[in-house]
């Protein structure tokens, strides 16, 4: 009687490690991706593409890839880093995350390394810690670019001013010097004002059209970021009435689909935008290939930068409308194709 | 018991001439005006736009919510409380009206709903203060970061787009008057503060607020019946928060999750400036207005002059903190 019992016994244990075996060739994937806040629309765009691609993963390799978008509703370090322990408790199998500070998220960031869960950066980096790779631009390029877009369509010569959001903000810090040293080598061309906003679309308003009082002829605007542009029409006329008579012209960043109907009524004459898409559909990649195919990365992966203008705004909307990002945007300035 | 025939002199002078001069002193308008006129001379002078029609309306535009909120947190303050969860209140409040916008409903009903919604925000904070006796402060602490919430879910963090133009209208546009085009909603504004005035200053309530906020077991004893005020000033302080944020929205043409955001402390600032004592029981609802539009002129200021925009802040505490200095040093000498 015993030793029948034993037999049942092996017999039970083998068939678990044979439908064991089953799960471990199709295994189930989840990874984290961990956003600066969960109130910025941005990311809300990043996790449709972090999304996209888990669905694609899945379908097209025997895995199966799941996402889990957490993190914290408003930018905070110290709430994100409680996120990540979360995640870690709950234990997945790779983490992608955009830093709110660099040096505030290396603890817990190195916390899931040492507990066998690879973490890679999008967007906001966190050097200093273990994390694989990041993936993202350098905001110091394209602040070169917007300056070369805004010479393109003001000229050699002018006045400028600058829109910022936070000031010491690094990214925006890093758009602002990149913008200036373009710039420097324009003795024409006058920085004569930076003024800040601090995030808030009321005050961007504010702010820009005191400006144009202030400086009636002012020739060109480098918006460090979408704030002012988000407010509808007739709230901002001095600057309206400048841009779209042609006289002032200006260059934001980001290419979220208020901006590019400005832009398409030739409001703006320039965007330069981070690929908000990629940073989900890209990373669940990356982590995807690092963990299974045991891809190597290097420390960084640049992510490249969307240039937008009249000649390839359709594309972008188009894009936007689908929200399929896969397809490259035709060249901004054709002419020179 | 000997008393200084001066100071007894000196007290009939005052009990006998209650001059108006006199009692706008009292009521601490007259340092804030001087102030106020001061800085208008000198940028007046420094400037060659601030003194255009175009600007000073400008100002007037963007002050007009805070201020508005104002009068409500005053009522609030004047009467021993505060409101934290107005700015989150102005925020949601735009949200509702865009929604129901969006959603093809006409703009007054829109508006109603909206502004019924910050009553209600505020009635729930009376509610907690009078009848669960929490803190003010806790109570309102809370709601303000409820609200948020709200914004968030209720819009996953992308703003509501799309406002049909008669909305707009509440926000940008102009009256003509005389040979001016007044920004619609610095009139609301100033109508409001009319409103507030008569109903702090000339009627029943408005001393029985003043009375809770002075001393509030003593207004008990005299039989007012404390819970009923609170519950009525924080009730109008989200109506007068959610009306900002309606403001606001319209201007901008757009209802943000984040719009407001730290916009309460732009408007308790606006009453401190303008002498709401934070003790309670103490100031006007001009001195709020004239606080607010300080604190909007100094923004404005600092743009038109050119400096630098990483300084801003501090130069805004330091008028926080000078004005109300100057406040509290005229108190004392009176």
């Amino acid at each position: 009687m015993k030793k029948r019992n034993n037999w049942l016994l092996i017999f039970v244990i083998l068939t678990g490690m044979i439908l064991l075996g089953g799960t471990v060739w199709a295994e189930k994937y989840t990874f984290a991706w961990i956003p600066k806040s969960l109130n910025n629309p941005v990311f809300e765009l990043g996790s449709v593409g972090a999304f996209q691609k888990a669905k694609e993963l899945t379908e097209q390799t025997p895995d199966e890839v799941e996402v889990l978008y957490v993190g914290s509703v408003a930018s905070d370090a110290a709430e994100q880093a409680r996120v990540v322990e979360d995640v870690i408790a709950k234990g997945v199998n790779g983490i992608a995350i955009s830093c709110n500070d660099p040096t505030a998220l290396i603890d817990v960031i190195n916390k899931a390394v040492d507990a066998g869960i690879p973490v890679m950066c999008f967007d906001a980096d966190s050097p200093e810690s273990k994390r694989f790779t990041y993936l993202g631009v350098s905001n110091y390029d394209g602040g070169k670019a917007a300056a070369e877009i805004l010479i393109r369509y003001m000229g050699e010569e002018g006045k400028v001013a600058i829109l910022t959001g936070v000031p010491g903000a690094l990214n925006l810090e890093e758009r602002i010097r990149g913008f200036k040293d373009v710039v420097k080598d324009y003795p024409g061309i006058e920085i004569v004002t930076t003024v800040a906003c601090y995030d808030d679309i009321n005050q961007g308003v504010q702010v820009v059209e005191e400006t144009m009082q202030a400086y009636p002829d002012l020739d060109g605007w480098f918006f460090v970021g979408i704030w002012p542009l988000f407010a509808e029409r007739g709230s901002m006329p001095l600057w309206e009435e400048a841009c779209s008579s042609g006289r002032c012209k200006t260059v934001a960043f980001d290419t979220l689909p208020e901006e590019l109907q400005y832009l398409k009524e030739g409001l703006l004459v320039g965007l330069v935008g981070q690929k908000y898409w990629g940073w989900g559909y890209d990373s669940i990649q990356i982590l995807y290939d690092y963990i299974v195919n045991k891809k190597e990365f290097p420390d960084w992966i640049d992510s490249g930068m969307d240039i937008v203008t009249i000649h390839n705004v359709d594309a972008m909307i188009e894009a936007w409308n689908t929200q399929d990002f896969t397809k490259p945007l035709p060249p901004p300035f054709p002419e020179e194709e | 018991m000997i008393e200084d025939p001066q100071i007894e002199e000196e007290r009939e002078e005052e009990e006998s001439q209650p001059t108006l001069l006199f009692r706008i002193f009292h009521n601490q308008l007259i340092t804030l005006i001087l102030v106020l006129l001061v800085i208008v001379v000198f940028l007046g002078v420094t400037t060659r736009t601030f003194l255009t029609a175009n600007n000073i309306f400008n100002v007037l535009r963007a002050f007009s919510w805070i201020a508005i909120a104002a009068f409500g947190q005053s009522m609030v303050i004047i009467g021993g409380g505060i409101d934290l969860s107005c700015g989150s209140n102005m925020a949601f409040c735009g949200i509702v009206a865009g929604a129901f916008l969006v959603a093809g409903y006409p703009v007054a009903l829109a508006v109603l709903v909206a502004l019924a919604v910050g009553a209600g925000i505020g009635f729930l904070n009376g509610f907690m203060v009078s009848r669960t006796y929490l803190p003010p402060f806790i109570a309102t602490l809370g709601m303000m970061s409820i609200i948020r919430g709200f914004c968030y879910g209720l819009t996953s963090g992308w703003p509501v787009r799309g406002l049909p133009q008669s909305f707009l209208f509440l926000g940008q546009a102009d009256i003509p008057f005389l040979t001016w085009k007044i920004p619609l909603p610095a009139i609301i504004m100033v109508a409001f503060a009319i409103f507030s005035f008569i109903l702090l200053e000339k009627t029943k309530l408005g001393y029985h607020i003043y009375a809770v906020g002075g001393n509030e077991y003593a207004a008990s004893l005299a039989g007012i019946n404390c819970s009923r005020v609170k519950l009525v000033i924080f009730t109008l302080s989200g109506l007068f928060a959610g009306l900002g944020g309606i403001l606001m929205t319209s201007r901008l043409g757009v209802a943000a999750p984040t719009a407001a955001s730290g916009y309460e402390l732009d408007v308790i600032a606006a009453a401190a400036i303008g002498g709401i004592s934070l003790d309670g029981g103490e100031g006007s609802v001009w001195g709020a207005l004239i606080g607010a539009a300080l604190m909007q002129i100094l923004r404005n200021a600092l743009v038109l002059l050119g400096f630098p925009a990483y300084w801003q802040p501090s130069a805004i505490g330091a008028v926080i903190i000078g004005a109300v200095m100057i406040d509290q040093y005229r108190k004392r000498r009176i």
